[in-house]
């Protein structure tokens, strides 16, 4: 897992910023299966939406996108460790970039979607939820 | 999954030339010197695949993997959304002016759950119209937490829907209006489930079988004020197989006596003008009835005996009920498959009922013990009688101890699945089941202080293609807490099972002895 005077920041709900060791921010988020570069790429994640969201980072929707189209351009085991992470860490937004990615690349699906349509899909996939059988 | 993408030179159109297809892929696999000649195309690899096969991978998904593979591109969206026949909707009044879009997009729904959480408004009558317009062919609705929707939403939305088989509705503020209104419109219907509803309080109107007097199977009620408002319904429903009642006030044991009377003319019998429509008293018998912390005595019990084509009978945290109720059940419900006794520690019901019960349900093949002090001698008795029995549960009960366990383990030859909770036995009891019950294939033992994780270890090398569960009980057991409380089974514990957090109720153990 690495040496344990390794530094994560973890950013509460309340913007508390908390600088723990690694060893103690596994324990507390029960991560079995993220290592330290995973984890912190996908703090990068999280730091870049929440920013942007909070209006704090001047980004347009559509530059913002590029970002994310760029953040996923990693070989494909790295791919598969954020999926899995963002499954563990139920960070719905990054698991549906990181598998809609992973489907495309694995079969070479061109992605005919524009901006605008994808997120309306988006916004109508809120409403239909994960719940436990009808 | 270890190769890396293709290189990827220019997003051109993909050609659906098999010959360049077949190039680019062969160009992917074999990695040899192609890439020099050939700008490697984007080919979907699914382009070749038919819809159909597509649709039926996505049957494979969850809502949210479905969700994310419509994301994927414009045709996979398209295939998602008319091969989706289950939907659960966020029932939200915002979602209103979504409605026309989301039913345009899945437009072969048979199967809607309406979820609306307590703290959000749900849509209203009006969406349920729309609803029930655009889904023509429902056959299941779930309904949670919509009180916004009145009788006469339910009302219209019955009449459009006569389709449907299943209904389900908890947590709303409709009564007796709707669901007469849903029995007169839709003769489909099998199951009907209510739990919590409202608009079914004291005077509210009896609720009878309509037009699904012949097609309703299965009712179930929970947690209603006034649940006897549905005698008529479980009398007049001519083909009724299973009643559930649970958790509802009032005395039940009048119902009850109905109930068993079910199969006379007993008009007489009841104070009121429902007609129940023909008087022929070909009534298909009552299958299956669950009783679940009701005010209900031996007349209650006495009057179900009555019932003597009873096959799976639960009787949970009933406290009037005792040995004397069972003892009548047991003499007359002899095609007894499945018994689930919840005695709630109250020392009611015991050796007598159960010898009973070991003397006339040879048939029985499951039986769920919990908060019942059953000693060696009853299940002595079950296991040389009750030949066919393969699942057993033993739950929080301070007389199961070392003596009866090698009981079950020297007579229970049919024995598949067993398991123990919260009760006093030792490594003793596991050894004994080591070279006992042939046949026993799944086993779990939990809470029970007495067994050392060395047992589990040493079971494992005696009986080594059983299923073995136990815990390492290092941690407080809480003996004297209830077990009934707290369920009988936890979550995820059963490999490729997934099941739902423990509600204190028994029907959780069938759940997991299956």
């Amino acid at each position: 897992m690495g040496s344990t005077s390794t530094k994560i920041k973890l950013r509460t709900s309340d913007q508390k910023v908390f600088e723990v060791e690694k060893a103690v921010a596994v324990h507390v988020i029960h991560v079995h299966s993220v290592s330290g570069d995973i984890l912190s790429k996908i703090l990068d994640y999280c730091k870049k939406h929440v920013n942007s969201a909070a209006g704090k980072e001047d980004i347009s929707p559509e530059e913002l996108y590029e970002w994310d189209a760029n953040f996923v351009k990693v070989d494909q085991n790295t791919l598969f460790d954020l999926i899995l992470a963002a499954n563990c860490l139920k960070i719905e937004s990054l698991l549906d970039l990181t598998c809609q990615t992973e489907i495309r690349t694995t079969f070479n699906i061109k992605n005919d979607y524009t901006i605008e349509a994808e997120e309306a899909v988006r916004r109508e996939n809120k409403w239909a939820f994960d719940m436990l059988g009808v | 999954m270890g190769q890396s993408p293709p290189v990827v030179l220019g997003r051109e159109n993909s050609l659906c030339d098999p010959f360049t297809f077949l190039s680019s892929s062969s160009a992917f696999i074999s990695g040899e010197g192609f890439r020099d000649e050939i700008a490697v195309e984007i080919v979907d690899y699914t382009a070749e695949l038919p819809d159909e096969c597509l649709a039926f991978v996505f049957q494979f998904l969850g809502p949210g993997d479905r969700n994310r593979c419509s994301l994927v591109c414009k045709r996979w969206f398209r295939v998602d959304g008319w091969s989706r026949h289950r939907l659960s909707l966020n029932a939200q009044s915002e979602i209103v002016s979504s409605l026309p879009s989301l039913f345009t997009r899945f437009d072969s729904v048979t199967k809607l759950a309406l979820r609306c959480s307590r703290k959000s408004i749900s849509l209203t009558d009006d969406a349920l119209l729309t609803i029930s317009i655009r889904c023509r062919n429902l056959t299941r609705l779930k309904l949670r937490g919509c009180r916004e929707i009145t009788d006469e939403g339910m009302s219209t939305f019955a009449k459009n829907s006569k389709k449907l088989r299943k209904l389900s509705c908890g947590s709303c503020m409709f009564g007796a209006k709707a669901l007469n209104a849903v029995l007169d419109h839709c003769a489909n219907l099998e199951e009907l489930s209510v739990k919590r509803l409202r608009g079914i309080h004291d005077g509210a109107e009896p609720i009878g079988p309509g037009a699904a007097a012949s097609s309703l199977k299965m009712i179930c009620l929970k947690e209603l004020v006034n649940g006897q408002s549905f005698a008529p319904l479980v009398l007049g429903s001519k083909n009724l197989k299973t009643v559930k009642i649970i958790h509802c006030l009032g005395d039940w044991d009048s119902v009850l006596q109905l109930i068993g009377n079910r199969n006379r003319n007993y008009k007489e019998n009841l104070n009121c003008d429902i007609n129940y429509g023909s008087s022929d008293s070909s009534r298909s018998p009552l299958m299956e009835i669950h009783l679940e912390r009701l005010q209900v005595s031996d007349i209650g019990l006495s009057a179900i005996s009555k019932c003597t084509k009873i096959e799976n009978l639960h009787i949970v945290k009933t406290p009037e009920c005792s040995n004397y109720g069972l003892v009548c059940v047991a003499e007359n419900c002899k095609l007894l498959r499945k018994l689930h006794i919840d005695g709630w520690r109250t020392n009611r019901i015991g050796d007598e009922g159960l010898i009973a019960v070991a003397k006339h349900c040879s048939n029985l093949q499951e039986l769920v013990l919990i908060g019942v002090n059953a000693t060696h001698v009853s299940l002595s008795a079950i296991a040389c009688n009750c030949s066919k029995l393969e699942r057993l549960a033993l739950c929080g009960s301070g007389t199961i101890g070392d003596t009866e366990i090698a009981c079950i383990a020297t007579k229970c030859m049919a024995l598949k699945k067993l398991c123990i909770k919260g009760c006093p036995i030792s490594d003793i009891a596991i050894e004994a089941l080591g070279s006992g019950c042939p046949n026993l294939v799944k086993i779990k033992v939990r809470k029970c202080r007495g067994v050392s994780s060395d047992a589990g270890e040493w079971l494992r090398e005696q009986r080594g293609s059983m299923l073995i569960n136990m815990d390492a009980c290092d941690t407080d057991c809480g003996f004297e807490a209830s077990v009934s409380d707290i369920g009988v089974h936890e979550t995820g514990e059963e490999v490729g099972q997934v099941t739902a957090v423990g509600a204190s109720t028994s029907s959780n153990v069938e759940f997991e002895l299956h």
